[in-house]
């Protein structure tokens, strides 16, 4: 499995494209259990994001187009969602800097990065029903034997039941159990479109 | 005079709290980062990143809930002023109570966190 910066580049624009059609879903799960403004952040951040791909053709390696696409979410997202998503891709640039393609413990030790600084920035760890339950069950299964698809897939189907320990959600409490969280659901989106434009 | 930076998904909470403040320490210099364009409800980095230009002394910064802190500690951690700029996770409303109080007395950033902290740590945040 292979990351290259044209490829990623292909996943982030697929991103933009599902989270617009998405974007209603999102809003109506933060609406059950949080503000309501999911999809309207991430629309926000996706759509920057593609226009400064659009006008940003010569990224190097895969550590500028992550410092940018992170310091793009920074900037458009807000919410908490903004600084999450952000710390995430600024954290895939640190490992990536000067490289145009990364495969094995390099492509898992950006995704380690990344969602390790997702839980330091807010302070969570699985089990509370954050993105945070999607992003570590998918980079334990990098370096294990297994279809990413259907990590991503079955790490959604549990958080769904998980209890909101975390963030906005938590103040709900059981009364987030069976709602999908809308940061869950957004970054299996992402994610799975990074898979689709892995190579062998 | 320590700066305070209110940071509050709501404008109209950041600004009623600035009066209360400044009713206890007229002095005190308070910076809001709080809400978004058109009185919507939100945090974001770069109203964070505003106040942060606009301190005239080292700045203590507070917050409500949520992606507030985390704004503003990623703001904090962008930051390459020259002044000291520390955030302290503490209930915003008494502890910027505390805090005016305090640097209203010219007691220094590092003097007024150590304050806060032993003030408010056992009642630490947790969502
Ligand atoms: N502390 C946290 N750690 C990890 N993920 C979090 C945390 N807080 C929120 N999230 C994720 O962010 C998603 C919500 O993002 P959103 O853009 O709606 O921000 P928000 O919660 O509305 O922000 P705000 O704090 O301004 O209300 C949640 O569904 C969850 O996955
Ligand atoms: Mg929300």
């Amino acid at each position: 499995m292979k990351l290259t910066v044209e490829a990623l580049r292909t996943a982030l624009l697929a991103t933009a494209d599902a989270i617009e059609q998405q974007k209603d879903e999102l809003t109506d799960l933060d609406r059950e259990i949080g503000d309501g403004d999911h999809g309207i952040n991430m629309s926000r951040g996706f759509q920057g994001v593609k226009k400064e791909l659009e006008v940003q053709n010569s990224l190097a390696d895969l550590g500028e187009l992550s410092k940018l696409v992170g310091m793009t979410l920074i900037k458009t997202v807000g919410g908490a969602s903004g600084p999450l998503y952000g710390t995430a891709f600024v954290k895939f640039a640190t490992k990536w800097s000067g490289m145009k393609s990364v495969e094995g413990e390099d492509l898992f030790a950006g995704f380690k990065e990344a969602t390790e600084g997702i839980k330091s920035r807010g302070k969570s760890q699985a089990g509370q029903k954050t993105m945070v339950d999607i992003w570590e069950p998918f980079t334990a299964s990098l370096q294990a034997d297994s279809t990413l698809e259907e990590v991503i897939d079955q790490a959604l189907v549990d958080t769904k039941d998980l209890v909101a320990t975390k963030g906005r959600a938590s103040y709900f409490g059981e009364a987030t159990k069976g709602v999908q969280d809308p940061g869950a659901l957004s970054s299996s989106i992402l994610l799975k479109n990074i898979v689709e434009v892995l190579h062998d | 005079m320590i700066n305070l930076i209110l940071v509050s998904h709501s404008e109209k909470l950041a600004t009623g709290l600035k009066e209360l403040l400044a009713e206890m320490v007229p002095s005190i210099e308070i910076l809001v980062a709080a809400g978004l364009e058109g009185g919507k409800i939100g945090t974001e980095v770069s109203r964070i990143e505003q106040a942060f230009s606009q301190i005239s002394d080292d700045a203590l910064i507070l917050t409500d809930i949520g992606s507030a802190t985390m704004n503003a500690e990623l703001a904090l951690e962008l930051y390459t002023g020259k002044h000291t700029i520390r955030f302290v996770d503490v209930p915003l409303v008494e502890g910027s109570f505390l805090a005016a109080v305090l640097s209203g007395q010219g007691q220094r950033i590092d003097q007024i966190v150590t304050e806060l902290e032993q003030e408010y740590l056992s009642k630490e945040k947790t969502n």
